[in-house]
């Protein structure tokens, strides 16, 4: 987020789009839903009916996958009712003048061909946004997992500059991380482009620095995606080590995914369950869980926070740094005598600009959001202030694309997918966790009641789901949440395995799968 | 006709001004209740949470959730009618559905029953019969009268009656050759205060209401005469409907208001239908609405019916029973006249108040001053009930002795009994006896003895009546009507009902006593608003007056 | 020089007999909280709007002809307060005798939550258990509602509402709600029927801000037998990246129950129904417990840390040496702490000098 949480109770407007925040972020749509308490005004976007869209004053009811149509169609009329926000267009972007010129052709009537809302609502979220003094967008895995995944958030962005909306209190460009540690595994350098910290890989620099760190030639290019990895299963890849994710039910095309992992030489899994995932592997390691680890995560503010381990082990389950370390140093790789999680941390901090300022025990607190560049630093809950990090924020031109799949005559049905409330992911957690069961017990795929009628569905019946990929057996339920035309279900269960069904493509710079879109044929059990 | 579907109901009335309770009240008579359904076609419409709104419907007494509620039969067991056999009545109507309702504001009339829209009086299941308020009797003093100058005129309640004897004169004469400055300062002149209870000088309010910022301002007028022995603003609404309205005119006038609400409680259909035809007639002669009298000022006035719950005659709570929100007290401060309804600068008068205004702005202050006794100014209308013989409102000069009152005007305890004790402000005040009975009526005359005058409504307890039972009685009512918003009441008043109903308590007399002093202290002075402040009066005065019926109750 | 006139005035009251600044908009409450003068409370929940309820906090305000509540009452310039006196005192010892007489009991387990013990520490605090005020009690526990969560014991309610405030004000979520009135006072949902037919989404707010335990986490109050001292530990919830604060109850090698931390600096006290209810797979019997290695007959068999991290790093090595060092690829987790994600992306990076490595983000 380039705002903190606390500044979601500040905006005048907020924007939410591709987010089902109070369902995947509760706590954090409680700061949303103070704001409009105390007079704020809200725009939700999203194919579905969701808790949110009812918060809001203002629901825009895309059709799947044409937010960029959206997006541009707003850009539009901000440029065309002059509320574009000059001297800061002036002053702190570049690429702007191209791009006003670039979207007078998307009117709100081109956008609402495309996204199915009226083009009077499209101008009404746009003259809001446009005119508001701090206007905040939000948004989450609806914006990101498409295949143009990429130019969504860029399009969000492109919004936030036109109109001065980033670098203050109460504005931004917020996305919401899904994951308790996701933003730490980023910050730690778990990603193919970038060294802890988010230094390139490409920069021969870093490169050097990390080479000369860790007392090994580093390669100064990014490496492969995951996605890319679990392609060359079984050719170019042979042996992979895994911690902490069960990647037959949360990916995409789920048969393609183990066939991959049955196709490895050597598979390593580290978690603290047994998962579909480990049930292929060669070696499963018991790791601790939380609760019973000592360590640092980082949230969605960029808030670097201590995890404390308060019961022991089960059985003779380690930490996975201590897993990891352990195998490092079994194959002879130096540089892994750690005795603490603390060593890690420091050695990270070493290491990390971002982080230049912290170390295990000034995090004890909480308090600070990275950057810390210096133990000087109090920390950065805004970022973007005065700069940005490269200069000059830039304005991309871009334009819309369909989603890799449309819907057609034999699927002739919108797919999208998600979280819910009292699950989480594959239900690792929830699922053994007691009471969870007592309101969500299994998974149910939401229909448009017209469209359970018109389909010859029955609410609480069972239907075929298919895609170009698969056919799995749902649960139907009747809700308005779904509008016409569209389904919904959670990745949660695996018995409604849904993964089957997705994976209709890929962001092209990202390589994060379309779970968002899938043209399905729905029928009667 | 048909009926009106949900969804009519809701858009006539989702974007009028406080639109719940007329809402709740269009489902209520379309359905005969309240019903889940219509609850949730509520909260979907006006977007109010529907378990808040659920939590706030159980909170009226009047609003009926089982089929056929509404029209069955509300018999008063009010402290005064529970004394004539309201308690035989309702059991003689259960067959009928027939549930009790605390005390309906008809003191000075037989038992009332109130059946949907109409109210009946009478002793005995076969005597009940529908009738007009009675007018105030005829005028014993040897002064002058106020409010009640006019009202005995022949058509007084219709606009050309009204206008027949000085109506709108006032109204006219400030609006064109005054100013709202003026208005105030004569109101201040006048020294007129709330004739409701709390006292508060009219035109220091007034003046506070105009000063205050906001982006509009309000004129409510509290007809919501829940305090038991108290009907004197019906008299006014039915009689003199317009009296009311002119005053609400020249109080938005003076306040800079361009809307005023009557909040009337549920126990007076018929006044709101009276009510509800003024407001019509007014506005057709161009008396309300845009650019009254030409003089550019726009005034509206909206009626809007409580649902039974005394603690609305308090204003927060009236306030949050407008705006649709749980009827607990506000907070105060701040105070209404900056933040009243929807937080907007409001003027809360009470129906008499309003009512004295036209006949100050016709005759001037001067004139009003001095219908006062001695230091007193202007008068006070008294609702006198009970065991006197002639009970009804009195308008009575300021300073007049209540024995004269008692004695004089009324006639006395009927049947050759004599005067136990009185109430002062309804119950409010509790008990006066003995000596204290040779107070004036006035405020520092009764605060002398620890009570107050209130909102005027005076009960007498001739000397066959049992005290404690009177007590006990008044302290349902007071546990009954707490909102349950501040600890001290809430617990406090069901404790003491308990003790004088002998159902808890310590049985030694010395134990007892310390209790109900320690209950009744810490409520006089931790209580969130004046029902739990007043509520121990009850208790204080029996133990001063009566110490030996108290000992008596204890140790039996 | 420009002077701020605002800045320049320096406002003013006395407390206790001590002269102290306050700023515009603070309440006496708050000036004397700050003054690190304590003033007792039962509905006051700092994160809430005063409600001014209890009346526990009323002081005495010079000119003023009773007591104020101190919660709801705005500091003013010149203002006298005196905070405690006896009279104060008795009216609060009387306040709590009453409190005291209204309910079924006084002491619960602290497992029922954050704020449970509130009422008996003043209760004891001002001497309360005197069996004064005898009378019939207030509020009527819920049995019929079967959710596993949030224990509605109804008998202990004192009808503070910081339940129902905490549901709207907080979470937003206006689930619960005040029914009738006076003594007859209820805490409800829609139609008083179960939570789960409710808005609530179970976040259990209502229950760690409730001062007498009559909401009780049930999921905790399942160790109310085990023996051993309550225990808390802080640290983050496990589930989305909003990072709330939280703390771990423990009793012996037992988690017991999850409890928001008030001043997480992300949360504020809130938590979502993951984070307050969903802990216990922490001790799930199908926990991993030793490491398993698949065998010849192709089924994973339990093995040693030594065997195991000797067969995981061979596999590497003979794929290092077989196929050379782009053949192996690490994924980390966006679920376990930064020390794991670094020494993943380490072991690659260190152990085969490439960047094929990558975590379940694109999940």
């Amino acid at each position: 987020m380039s705002n903190p949480l606390i500044d979601m109770e500040k905006p005048d407007v907020i924007f939410c789009i591709g987010t089902n925040m109070t369902e995947c972020h509760p706590v954090a749509a409680t700061g949303l839903k103070k704001a409009i308490a105390h007079g704020s005004r809200m725009i939700v976007a999203d194919p579905r009916k969701i808790p949110l869209a009812r918060l809001a004053q203002l629901y825009l009811p895309i059709r799947v996958g044409s937010d960029v149509a959206l997006l541009l169609g707003m850009a539009h009329v901000i440029a065309r009712e002059g509320l574009v926000d000059r001297q800061f267009m002036d002053s702190r972007t570049s690429g702007g003048d191209e791009f006003i010129e670039h979207v007078k052709p998307f009117t709100p009537e081109w956008a609402a061909e495309i996204t199915g809302v009226p083009a009077k609502d499209i101008e009404t979220a746009a003259i809001w946004y446009g005119s508001a003094e701090q206007g905040a967008i939000y948004y989450t895995l609806g914006i990101t997992e498409h295949i143009c995944g990429v130019d969504n958030v860029q399009s969000l962005c492109n919004l936030a500059l036109m109109t001065g909306n980033i670098g203050r209190e109460g504005t931004g460009v917020n996305p919401m991380r899904g994951q308790n540690n996701i933003q730490g595994a980023g910050d730690c350098g778990a990603v193919p482009s970038h060294f802890p910290g988010f230094q390139s890989c490409a920069e021969p620099e870093n490169a050097r620095k990390f080479s000369e760190a860790y007392g090994t030639e580093i390669d100064a290019e990014k490496g492969i995606t995951k996605v890319t990895a679990l392609n060359q299963c079984g050719d170019q890849i042979r042996a992979l080590l895994i911690d902490g994710e069960n990647t037959v039910v949360s990916d995409p095309e789920r048969e393609h995914c183990e066939h991959a992992l049955k196709s490895l030489d050597h598979l390593v899994v580290i978690d603290i369950f047994l998962t579909e995932t480990g049930e292929l592997a060669d070696v499963v390691l018991p790791a601790t869980s939380w609760g019973e680890t000592d360590g640092v995560c980082a949230n969605t503010e960029r808030r670097v926070q201590r995890l404390r381990a308060a019961v022991p082990p089960a059985g003779q389950a380690k930490p996975d740094w201590w897993i990891v370390s352990q195998i490092a140093q079994r194959i002879g790789t130096p540089g892994f005598e750690y005795e603490s999680a603390k060593d890690i941390f420091n050695e990270l901090c070493g290491l990390s600009p971002i982080y230049a300022g912290l170390d295990w025990d000034r995090i004890d607190q909480g308090e600070y959001q990275w950057p810390v560049p210096d133990k000087d630093h109090p920390g950065t809950p805004i970022l973007h202030v005065r700069e940005f990090k490269n200069g000059r924020g830039l304005f991309k031109i871009l334009g819309y694309r369909d989603p890799a799949e449309v819907i057609d005559d034999d699927f002739p049905v919108w797919l999208t997918t998600g979280r819910r409330l009292q699950s989480y992911h594959t239900r690792t957690q929830t699922g053994r966790s007691q009471g969870i069961d007592y309101l969500l017990s299994e998974e149910l795929l939401e229909v448009h009641p017209h469209d359970v009628a018109s389909w010859g569905l029955v609410d609480g019946g069972q239907c075929h789901l298919s895609s170009r990929r698969g056919k799995i057996m749902a649960k139907i339920k009747a809700t308005d949440q779904s509008p016409r035309g569209t389904v919904f279900c959670s990745f949660s269960f695996n018995d409604t395995p849904v993964n089957i069904l997705t994976g209709s493509g890929y962001d092209p710079v990202t390589e994060t799968a379309e779970l968002k879109v899938c043209a399905v044929r729905v029928e009667p059990a | 006709m048909a009926l009106l579907s949900n969804s009519d109901i809701i858009e006539h009335w989702k974007s009028a001004a406080a639109p719940l309770l007329p809402v709740l009240h269009a489902f209520h008579d379309r359905d005969g209740h309240l019903s889940e359904d219509a609850l949730r076609a509520v909260s979907d419409g006006l977007g109010i949470p529907i378990a808040e709104l659920f939590g706030s419907v159980t909170f009226y007494h009047h609003f009926a959730r089982e089929a056929g509620g509404r029209d069955a039969p509300r018999v008063c067991t009010g402290n005064i009618c529970a004394l004539r056999g309201a308690h035989e009545l309702l059991d003689a109507l259960r067959s009928e559905g027939a549930t009790p309702m605390p005390c309906a504001g008809r003191c000075d009339q037989p038992i009332p029953v109130l059946r949907g829209d109409k109210v009946f009086v009478g002793l005995t299941a076969d005597s009940l019969a529908h009738g007009p308020t009675p007018l105030p009797p005829r005028y014993p003093g040897d002064g002058e009268e106020c409010v009640f100058s006019a009202i005995r005129e022949p058509g007084r309640a219709t606009l050309p009656g009204y206008r027949n004897s000085g109506g709108y004169e006032g109204l006219e004469k400030l609006i064109k050759s005054g100013s709202p400055g003026e208005t105030i300062e004569l109101v201040n002149e006048s020294k007129l205060a709330g004739r409701g209870g709390a006292g508060f000088p009219t035109g220091r309010k007034w003046q506070a209401v105009a000063d205050a910022e906001g982006e509009s301002k309000f004129i409510v007028c509290n007809a919501d005469e829940g305090e038991p022995g108290c009907f004197k603003d019906r008299a006014i609404m039915d009689h003199d409907p317009h009296a009311v309205l002119e005053g609400m005119i020249i109080a938005g006038y003076a306040c800079g208001a361009g809307q005023g609400f009557i909040y009337l409680r549920y126990e007076y259909p018929e006044t709101f239908a009276g009510l509800e035809r003024a407001i019509a007639d007014a506005d057709a002669a161009g008396l309300l609405g845009e650019n009254i009298l030409g003089s550019g000022f726009s005034f509206r006035i909206d009626v809007r019916r409580g649902a039974g719950a005394y603690i609305c005659g308090e204003e927060g709570s009236l306030l949050n029973s407008l705006e649709g929100k749980h009827p607990f007290p506000r907070n105060r401060p701040p105070f209404p006249v900056t933040h009243g309804y929807n937080q907007q600068p409001t003027a809360v008068n009470n129906v008499e108040t309003l009512a004295s205004v036209p006949h100050i702005a016709r005759r001037g202050a001067a004139w009003y001053c001095a219908l006062g006794i001695g230091d007193q100014a202007g008068t006070k209308l008294i609702s006198l009930s009970g065991d006197i013989e002639r009970p009804g409102n009195y308008e009575v000069p300021l300073g007049l002795p209540l024995q004269t009152l008692l004695n004089d005007w009324a006639g006395g305890a009927p049947h050759g009994r004599e005067i136990q004790a009185v109430t002062m402000a309804g119950l409010s005040g509790g008990f006066l006896a003995g000596a204290d009975l040779n107070v004036t009526l006035d405020e520092p005359s009764i605060r002398s003895c620890g009570s107050f005058l209130g909102a005027g409504g005076v009960i007498v307890f001739d000397d066959s009546r049992d005290m404690v039972k009177a007590a006990r009685d008044a302290m349902e009512f007071f546990a009954h009507e707490s909102c349950g918003k501040c600890f001290p009441c809430r617990i406090g008043t069901q404790r003491l009902t308990e003790r004088l109903a002998g159902e808890a308590g310590p049985a030694s007399l010395a134990d007892w006593k310390t209790e109900v002093e320690d209950i009744g202290s810490t409520m006089r002075a931790t209580s969130a608003c004046g029902l739990g402040v007043a509520a121990p009066m009850i208790t204080d005065s029996l133990m001063k007056y009566f110490p030996d019926k108290v000992e008596k109750h204890v140790q039996t | 020089m420009i002077v701020d006139a605002t800045q320049g005035r320096a406002l003013r009251m006395t407390l206790d007999g001590e002269e102290v600044r306050f700023s515009d908009g603070e309440t006496i409450y708050e000036v004397a909280t700050r003054q690190h003068t304590p003033i007792p409370t039962l509905c006051y929940d700092p994160r809430l709007e005063p409600f001014g309820g209890c009346r526990m906090c009323v002081v005495e305000v010079e000119g003023a002809r009773t007591p104020v509540a101190s919660c709801t009452t705005p500091a003013t310039a010149g203002m006298v307060v005196r905070t405690k006196n006896v009279a104060l005192e008795k009216h609060r010892k009387t306040l709590l005798e009453l409190v005291v007489s209204e309910n079924r009991e006084v002491d619960v387990d602290p497992l029922r939550g954050y704020a449970s013990q509130e009422v008996a520490t003043l209760v004891d605090e001002y001497g309360a258990r005197t069996g004064r005020f005898q009378g019939q009690r207030s509020g009527t526990s819920n049995e019929t509602d079967d959710n596993p969560f949030i224990k509605r014991d109804y008998d202990l309610c004192i009808s503070c509402y910081r339940c129902v405030r905490v549901c709207a004000e907080q979470e937003g979520d206006h689930a619960i709600a005040v029914m009738n009135r006076g003594f007859q006072t209820q805490i409800t949902t829609e139609f008083n029927g179960r939570l789960k037919d409710s808005a609530c989404t179970f976040c259990g707010q209502c229950v760690q801000t409730c001062p007498t335990g009559a909401l009780g986490d049930i999921k905790a109050m399942r160790a109310e037998p085990l023996p051993g001292e309550l225990k808390k530990t802080r640290t983050i919830c496990p589930y989305c990246g909003v990072g709330c604060s939280v703390d771990l109850l423990t009793k012996g090698e037992r988690l017991v129950g999850v409890q928001p931390a008030m001043d997480g600096p992300a949360n504020k006290g809130a938590l979502c129904i993951k984070g307050q209810f969903a802990f216990d797979f922490v001790h799930h019997e199908e926990r991993l417990k030793t490491p398993l290695v698949r065998g010849d007959d192709g089924e994973l068999h339990e093995a040693s840390w030594d065997e195991a991290l000797d067969r995981a790093a061979d596999g590497f090595r003979r794929a290092r040496e077989e196929h050379g060092r782009y053949s192996i690829y690490g994924v980390a987790s966006g679920r376990a702490p930064h020390e794991a994600a670094y020494t993943m992306q380490k072991f690659i990076r260190a152990g085969f000098g490439t960047n094929y490595i990558d975590n379940c983000s694109r999940a």
